[in-house]
């Protein structure tokens, strides 16, 4: 992966002098909190319900051991043993006090790490594929692209102040495990006939209130003229995106006003002024950059099959150990080799994506010795070892149980997508984690989980959209209505190459109508699908109604209406 | 009507230093431009300049002609002043105009931003650049990487801490105004781009 170089360090650290500064100047009163808070913001620091919260940034979700083992050390200094992953590729702690922020992002700094930009109004953490690199189906590795965004978009000038967030996603394979039509900027990679590594540029898209995909405003886009053309793009954005109202102040709004043609023909005229600039990457940039993504010293290994793997297994495990090859583990580009997803989602136990202290540098220890020392970290809030030999996979799995990260349900029903909601976020209108337990304390029985098959369900506490829940084939939005906690749910939503915004159901239902209504939902579905039909085609083929029916049946109106105006 | 009492200067390849300001923000809004000083340098809103004064500068006695003789004029631009839409206008001010400057209604716009980026790389001007209205401290290494040299601070803020901004930062990660960034000078030689 890549490693800071002499002015990469420097940054970073003169960053931590320049942040330290602020809180000084905060806490000695001469620089309001009105003025604060978007510098802190910049900085990845929240003040939340009970304390302040810090995101960090794990730039396109990848992370060493080393850096694991310093995250870990900062939840158990700093904060209450445990970080959150979350559904951007970052982590956050809980429970900052303000004095010590500097403190710990001196931490950081020490293992190449940082909060910058990981909130406020500015370009945010640029994410990617969690499996960029190794993914079977992948045309080019976008990780360099990725960290020279990363390096142009850092502290950029003219970008602080945008009218609003901006997020980058970057992705280079087949299949898109990005949610790519979800962000301000969609970036897909690919190679032409002539083996020229070209871009397609994707605007406007956006979750949120008003979630919108995005529209294809570029193709065949030079990777080098990257930073002009985004230039070009965010300066129109910085110009003419509205700052009267913060609800239509995204990217997509402006985009859906002008019409995507329009916008991308102002791009485009920005652009022609500054495309032959210096701001553009060259060669020698992407030679240094792209020399940290080379392939890890991979022993040549006799692929097996996974009915082999099975039968190494003592017998009383192979039909556990058979399902977590069928769930968490991935096909990999090289012969003898898989991705190992780690599932953050335990049933009924902590909040989806949290890792203790104690797991999280056991989980490091793990990714020294299966993995070249390296992690991921998915949108969905899961762990990944990317690089594991499959004649190791018993013994991986073996280590991985006590540490309670086995769960064979990535994809399923209780792989549940959610942002910390009314328990954390001041932001909230209503919980996400108990109504998260709640689903999952009822779908406990992996037989049954296992016979649905894939389906996505996402959380969230507010419209902000945090847990996704617009691109989950089932969406919980937490709503308030005069002071109480409502759920109002969407269906048909999808994240990859057939993404979709989910749609409302009807009215809202009370926390403790949530696991009836899943299991009503579900048994709709079980009654319908043919033989090996996923939950999303179902939907499809049927429409809302057979699923709105049996959610609204046997309910009591009032209960249900009360909640109807969001 | 407004007026700071000093200005933070700061030369592209200079040094910061806080000097005596002598200009003056006029709103149009309020009295006459005949009735202030002749020698007073004003600033005068673009929207106005755009309204008046491309006519009255035809005429050598009028007022703002005489203004230009003496250099004491100049247009500052408000945050929603779509400056692309007037180049021409933009193109004839260069050799009229001794400063223009852009104006942050509230700190955290930054359309001012990429006023200034316009100015210095669209319009190639080579003039003092003035950022004013709500400036404060932590947009000052923002506002000189973009195109800034001058900042009119709101009254407020301490001046020995804003000076010190400028040596926070020794290394840069992409291109700005002021300075490339760090990696092209740090490569021994860089070749045109080819296919990768």
């Amino acid at each position: 992966m890549y490693k800071y170089d002499q002015i990469d360090q420097t940054l970073v650290n003169e960053r931590v002098v320049q942040f330290k500064d602020q809180v000084e100047r905060r806490i000695n009163g001469s620089l309001p909190e009105e003025e604060f808070r978007p510098l802190r913001l910049q900085n990845g620091l929240y003040h939340q319900r009970h304390a302040y919260m810090l995101r960090v940034a794990i730039p396109y979700g990848l992370l060493s051991a080393v850096q694991l083992r310093t995250l870990a050390h900062i939840a158990d200094k700093y904060d209450r043993g445990y970080g959150h992953f979350t559904t951007r590729q970052n982590i956050q702690f809980n429970w900052i006090r303000l004095e010590e922020s500097p403190a710990i992002l001196a931490d950081l700094a020490k293992v190449q790490m940082h909060a910058i930009q990981t909130s406020g109004n500015c370009i945010r953490n640029i994410t990617s594929d969690a499996f960029a690199g190794v993914a079977a189906d992948e045309y080019v590795d976008p990780r360099p692209v990725c960290e020279l965004l990363r390096q142009w978009s850092t502290l950029h000038p003219e970008f602080a102040f945008l009218p609003r967030k901006f997020k980058f996603a970057v992705t280079g394979a087949e299949e898109d495990r990005t949610i790519l039509l979800c962000h301000d900027v969609g970036i897909a990679l690919k190679k032409n006939a002539q083996g020229q590594l070209l871009a397609s540029i994707y605007a406007g898209g956006g979750m949120g209130r008003t979630p919108i995909l995005g529209s294809l405003i570029k193709e065949n886009l030079p990777w080098n003229v990257l930073p002009s053309y985004l230039t070009a793009l965010l300066r129109v954005y910085n110009r003419f995106g509205r700052r009267d109202n913060i609800y239509k102040a995204r990217i997509k709004i402006l985009v859906k006003a002008l019409g995507p043609e329009e916008f991308a023909r102002q791009v485009e005229g920005e652009w022609a002024t500054i495309k032959d600039g210096d701001d553009n990457f060259q060669q020698s940039e992407w030679d240094r950059v792209a020399s940290h993504f080379t392939k890890p010293a991979y022993t040549l290994a006799k692929p097996i099959s996974t009915q082999e793997l099975i039968n190494s297994a003592p017998e009383n495990e192979q039909a556990a150990f058979a399902r977590w090859l069928e769930r968490n583990v991935k096909s990999h580009q090289v012969p003898g080799y898989a991705s190992v997803i780690f599932s953050l989602k335990p049933h009924g136990s902590v909040a989806p994506g949290d890792a203790t202290t104690e797991q999280m540098l056991a989980i490091a220890d793990l990714a020294d010795q299966y993995s070249f020392g390296e992690l991921r970290v998915t949108h969905e809030q899961n762990l990944v070892l990317a690089d594991v030999e499959q004649a190791k996979l018993l013994e991986l799995w073996h280590k991985a149980k006590a540490q309670n990260v086995v769960l064979p349900n990535i994809g399923l029903l209780t792989d549940i997508i959610a942002c910390p909601g009314g328990d954390f976020c001041s932001l909230a209108n209503a919980k996400s984690l108990p109504i998260a337990k709640a689903i999952q304390e009822r779908f406990d029985d992996l037989d049954y989980l296992h016979d649905l098959g894939e389906i996505s369900l996402n959380i969230s506490g507010c419209i902000n959209s945090c847990g996704h829940h617009h691109v989950g084939n089932i969406g919980v939005l937490g709503v308030d209505k005069d002071g109480e906690e409502w759920y109002q749910i969407t269906l048909g939503g999808e994240q990859g190459n057939h993404a979709a915004i989910g749609k409302v159901i009807g009215p809202s239902f009370g926390a403790e109508q949530i696991p009836d209504v899943m299991a009503d939902i579900i048994d709709t579905y079980v009654k319908h699908r043919t033989a090996d039909e996923p939950f999303i085609e179902t939907y499809r083929r049927l429409g809302v109604t057979p699923f709105k029916e049996a959610a609204y049946l046997n309910r009591p109106k009032e209960s249900a209406a009360t909640g109807a105006a969001v | 009507m407004s007026q700071v009492n000093s200005i933070l200067l700061y030369p592209k390849g200079g040094k910061p230093s806080i000097i005596a300001n002598e200009w003056l923000v006029w709103n149009a809004d309020e009295s006459e431009l005949s009735k202030l000083d002749q020698k007073q340098k004003v600033l005068v809103p673009f929207s106005w300049w755009l309204a008046n004064g491309q006519e009255d500068t035809k005429n050598p006695n009028s007022e703002l002609a005489k203004r230009i003789a003496a250099k004491s004029i100049g247009v500052w631009f408000a945050a929603d002043d779509d400056i692309l839409k007037h180049a021409a206008v933009i193109e004839a001010g260069k050799s009229i105009w001794s400063l223009v400057a852009a104006d942050f209604p509230i700190f955290r716009d930054g359309r001012s931003f990429s006023t200034a980026a316009l100015l210095r790389e669209r319009f190639a001007w080579t003039g003092e650049i003035r950022a004013i209205g709500d400036v404060l401290i932590d947009q000052l290494i923002l506002g000189a990487r973009s195109g800034f040299d001058s900042f009119a601070l709101r009254s407020d803020q301490n001046t020995d801490v804003a000076l010190k901004q400028f040596d926070l930062f020794t290394v840069t990660t992409q291109n700005s105004w002021r300075d490339r960034r760090s990696q092209l000078d740090s490569q021994i030689s860089s070749q045109p781009n080819r296919a990768t």
